[in-house]
């Protein structure tokens, strides 16, 4: 169970500590603090639903497309959970518990909140899982950031043909589509622009910053985030 | 149990915890174990039970082992009690939680309700009802169910971590008669005997009584061994037959009986802060008054009519409101005050009363957190006017009631210059990164930054002997430094009345001379007291106490309400109703086949809300779905606009995209309220054959949502009185204010997940792989009847479009 720790801490410090093998391997300090995490990150998302749909309406309806710019928040109980439990699927379950969380007392989005938690989650799962589950620096936590808005952003834009009309089975999904379906292509790329740079820096970066705090909070002393914390500053 | 060398060094820490303890444990040998906070007990608790790495890291040499296998080789053989009443409390029931150390060893259902019954029955719990919600225990009964939950797994050795700390005299001596019982002891209960040594003893002078042999817990079950941890000695030491002292530095130090190594060790102990039986309380540490004499004291009345209170009250009734899920609100009193209370300079008010009485309750009012129900009942004196308050402040005496202001209704920083208030959690009041800075916050707010407060600071720091950790950061204290800490905090500006919500308890005799120490000297410099306790010492030194009684009567009798369709489904077919709209709302083409699918929903939910059979009718149910509805409203409005302002001020695509959103949250917005995050659990492992572990995780922090909210409230509240409210009119105290909270409440639910991953552990949680489980999850044919009823609409938009 030891986790694997260089011996001299401070030459350790910019590299990042790895959780304990098997990767695959949850304890349940893993399983409940990221059941945690996301119940509390679940509750500030909706929270921040209120904030989003009430002072933030007057943007909405002056360039909706700007409203991307706001979805960053959403993404961070991904970046979060990947950089605490450092495990496979940490990501993914972080963000899907947090959306369920904030489903329950109701959204303007209803059951769709769910849906757009296992998208989130699994773009986030991507960047830390592209760099093996051994990095988990402010870049990567960015990327993770980053990622989480793509799968999302096309649930919320698609359209489907018209044409469709006279495929088979297909037909049924004909001119049908997400929230913003009926955006022309223009609004909706300025759309996933703003949800990427909201991801970058409300997700990525302030989800790293926040591990970080919480680190030296001493939270996190049984997590690879806290060891390193602890072992920087030995007492 | 063998303990062999073992030593341990958590990460971040450069001398170990523990060195080198050896030990031996016969069966059912009863052990005390004792030592200076800070000398790793509860470490040492944890890794008899094996669970030292579930939530730490370090450096870990020698073994422990159980009758020659590592502690974890049974789930369950070793027993945990933490000590903190609620941090291992994994279900929303009391038969539930019982069950689940059962659950993890995969017990046949069928076996369960036996072994949860004799489980409960032995700590004294057997006559409650299994579906009782475990948030409506109280602390002690908390406790005698982790005990309960340990014993339905038939534990060769049960050890218990200060089980008693927090709870009141008549609780902590339910939960000994409860130990009792389990190790066979037979004893006089002492709730009547002379003072034992324990300063929360002896307030309560309820009969004694005599608890007998108990029939062993589980039939064919042998008496466990016992670990207890503790620094009040007294009530536990007919219940043990050894004694093992740790010292400092984490060595076993001293081990033999009880009685024998009780008096060779006697100065030791003593000099340790702990609890000795047959000693008084140590003398009050003696502390400057100047250093936090109140010099926001209102000016003495003229008239010579005595000194001016700095607050008063007059008899009020707190009352809480509860709103239930069918939307209706049911209203009992929480808390009332009886007798006008009036804090003058100098004295110290003492609350007493047994648990659940409402002392926070009252102290919150006091505080201006909580409304009582005569509104202006507790008054202070308004801010600026520099006018004494009138003596006793009765509605219909002769003074005048409206004199003075409301502390609710005081701003963050006139709430600070007119009380201090240190809550029993006192690790949830730092609102700063170093000591130092911790006692000078509010000083700051309020414009006090000359060298002589931080000299002041700093002697006071040095007084409680937190000196050489003022440039520490205070969440790494320990709990005595940091109550200290929390008083000196509380009382450096020199507000005049200081509110203190059990401000010994739970505390060895060094924090407990300093907490007096403190009180005192504030006392003796001009500054009013107010304090709820169980504390005999306290309530001795007071001027003035009020013995409150739990708010009789008044409660309705709950009548059955009658129970809607959709409530009578399952939460996975709710689940996949609130998800059908989905489809029904992507595929629907346009506005004209959204509409005939609205309809249809419509149709569908007034169905569903509906509750045919016997029980009382809800008016609140429509009225509840269309408020959180709402949320949907403004969603499909804000979005038509804006496509019709985008897509050319065209009127089709935005009411198109408008009902779209209304077709998918509707359903949402009826079913989804009536999921049980338990039941969803159950379901989502037996029926969906989702992973036992993570779900059950999910399930318990589901349970747990309703306790951010008090957790946040707390939060705020500590900040308000401390001067560090917000005000609106600047966005960045607003922001600075949500952020504390945010990382405030994330770093105490971080730890509430780490205190029961170990519980978990303990009770077989780690190696669960074949769980079995306390409920069935029946797929039924309502089940069946809602998802095809909910596949309606999109079947509409299918023909339609």
């Amino acid at each position: 169970m030891a986790p694997q720790i260089t011996s001299e801490p401070r030459a350790a410090a910019p590299r990042s500590i790895t959780a304990t093998r098997p990767l695959l391997g949850w304890r349940t300090v893993d399983i409940l603090t990221i059941a945690f995490l996301g119940a509390a990150l679940g509750v500030a998302f909706w929270g921040w639903g209120v904030f989003y749909n009430g002072p933030l309406t007057a943007l909405k309806i002056g360039y909706a497309p700007l409203m991307g710019l706001f979805a960053g928040p959403w993404f961070l109980a991904g970046v979060v959970g990947g950089l605490v439990v450092r495990r496979p699927g940490a990501a993914l379950f972080c963000e899907v518990v947090a959306a369920l969380v904030s489903m329950l007392p109701g959204t303007e989005w209803g059951a769709t909140v769910l849906v757009s938690g296992i998208l989130q989650g699994l773009g986030a799962e991507l960047a830390f899982a592209v760099f093996g589950y051994k990095a988990f620096g402010a870049a990567v936590a960015v990327l993770a950031g980053v990622l989480s808005a793509p799968l999302e952003w096309a649930f919320e834009v698609v359209s489907f043909p018209a044409s469709w009309a006279d495929v088979p089975v297909l037909s049924v999904l004909a001119d049908g589509g997400g929230w913003y379906a009926e955006w022309v292509p223009r609004d909706k790329l300025v759309y996933l622009g703003a949800m990427t740079l909201s991801g970058a820096l409300l997700a990525g970066l302030l989800g790293w910053v926040l591990v970080r705090a919480l680190a030296r909070a001493g939270a996190l002393s049984a997590f690879p985030a806290g060891q390193e914390q602890r072992e920087i500053r030995a007492v | 149990m063998q303990v062999s060398g073992l030593t341990w060094r958590p990460f971040g820490r450069r001398e170990p915890v523990l060195r080198g303890v050896t030990l031996q444990l016969g069966p059912g040998e009863r052990v005390l174990l004792v030592g200076p906070s800070g000398s790793g007990k509860s470490t040492l608790l944890r890794a008899l039970a094996g669970l030292l790495e579930t939530a730490d890291a370090g450096d870990l040499e020698g073994e422990v082992l159980v009758d020659g296998a590592a502690p974890g080789a049974r789930p369950g053989a070793v027993g945990l009690v933490l000590q903190e009443p609620g941090t291992g409390v994994v279900a929303a029931s009391v038969g539930r939680d019982v069950a689940f150390g059962p659950e993890n060893v995969g017990m046949p259902p069928v076996a369960m309700p036996a072994v949860v019954a004799s489980a409960l029955s032995a700590v004294g719990l057997g006559d409650l009802p299994l579906d009782t919600p475990t948030s409506a225990l109280s602390g002690g009964q908390t406790q005698r169910l982790a005990l309960a939950g340990t014993l339905a797994l038939d534990p060769w050795v049960v050890l218990l971590d200060e089980p008693t700390a927090m709870l009141d005299p008549r609780s902590a001596e339910d939960v000994r008669d409860a130990v009792a019982a389990l190790t066979g002891v037979v004893r006089r209960s002492n709730r009547d005997e002379e003072w034992s040594g324990a300063p929360t003893e002896g307030l309560e002078g309820a009969g004694g009584h005599l608890v007998g042999e108990r029939p062993p817990v589980l039939a064919g079950a042998a008496t466990p061994t016992l670990v207890v941890v503790e620094h009040v000695l007294g009530p536990w030491v007919d219940l043990v037959d050894r004694l093992v002292v740790l010292s400092a530095d984490g060595r076993v130090v001293a081990d033999g009986p009880v009685r024998e190594t009780l008096e060779i060790e006697r100065h030791r102990l003593l000099d340790m802060g702990i609890w000795v039986p047959d000693e008084g309380p140590p003398p009050p540490l003696e502390v400057d008054p100047a250093l936090i004499a109140p010099r926001r004291r209102p000016p003495d009345a003229v008239g010579g009519s005595g000194p001016a209170a700095a607050l008063t009250a007059a008899p009020f009734t707190v009352e809480r409101s509860t709103r239930l899920l069918d939307g209706t609100v049911r209203t009992r009193p929480a808390a009332r005050l009886t007798s006008p209370l009036h804090a003058a300079p100098g004295t110290l008010t003492a609350l007493v009363g047994p648990s659940g009485s409402g002392k926070s309750t009252v102290l919150h009012a006091l505080a201006g957190f909580l409304d009582p129900t005569t509104a202006d009942a507790v008054r202070v004196p308004t801010p600026g006017s520099g006018t004494p308050l009138g003596a006793v402040t009765v509605p219909g005496s002769g003074t005048s009631p409206g004199a003075g202001t409301a502390p609710g209704d005081l701003a963050a920083i006139d709430l600070a210059r007119a009380m201090a208030w240190v809550p029993q959690w006192s690790s949830s009041t730092i609102v700063a990164a170093t000591v130092l800075d911790e006692v000078l916050a509010t000083s700051r707010v309020l414009g006090d930054v000359d060298p002589a407060t931080s000299e002041h600071a700093r002697s006071l720091l040095t007084t409680l002997r937190l000196g050489h950790l003022a440039g520490a950061d205070p969440r790494q204290l320990s709990g005595g430094e940091q109550r200290r800490l929390a008083v000196a905090a509380a009382l450096l500006h020199g507000p005049p009345v200081l509110l203190a919500d059990e401000p010994t308890v739970g505390q060895d005799r060094r924090t407990w001379a300093a907490v007096v120490g403190l009180v005192a000297a504030y006392r003796s410099a001009g500054g009013a007291v107010v304090a709820a306790t169980h504390d005999r010492h306290v309530v001795e030194r007071a001027t003035a106490v009020h013995r409150l009684e739990p708010p009789a009567g008044a409660v309705e009798p709950i009548r059955p309400a009658a129970v809607p369709l959709v409530a009578r489904c399952g939460p996975l077919a709710l689940l996949v109703g609130a998800l059908l709209a989905i489809p029904a709302g992507v595929i629907s083409p346009h506005w004209t086949t959204s509409l005939a699918v609205l309809a249809t929903q419509a149709l569908l939910a007034l169905v569903g809300l509906s509750a045919p059979g016997p029980g009382t009718r809800s008016r609140g149910r429509l009225r509840t779905t269309g408020l959180r509805m709402l949320p949907g409203v403004v969603a499909a409005l804000s979005v038509g606009w804006s496509t019709w302002f985008l897509a050319g001020r065209d009127l089709d695509p935005a009411l198109t995209v408008a009902l779209r959103v209304l077709v998918i949250v509707l359903p949402s917005a009826v079913l989804i309220p009536w999921i049980d995050p338990d039941r969803l659990g159950d379901h989502l492992a037996q029926r969906v054959r989702l992973p036992d572990r993570p779900v059950v995780a999910t399930a318990a922090a589901l349970q747990r949502v309703h306790s951010f909210g008090e957790v946040w409230g707390e939060l705020a509240r500590v900040r308000r009185i401390r001067g560090l409210g917000v005000s609106w009119r600047s966005p960045s105290s607003v922001a600075a204010h949500l952020g504390a909270l945010t990382m405030g409440l994330l770093v105490r639910t971080l730890h509430a997940a780490a205190e029961l991953a170990v519980a978990m552990d303990a009770r077989g949680f780690a190696t669960a792989r074949a769980r079995s489980w306390w409920l069935p999850a029946p797929w039924r044919w309502r089940d069946t009847l809602l998802v095809a009823l909910a596949t309606l609409p999109a079947l509409v938009a299918v023909v339609a479009g």
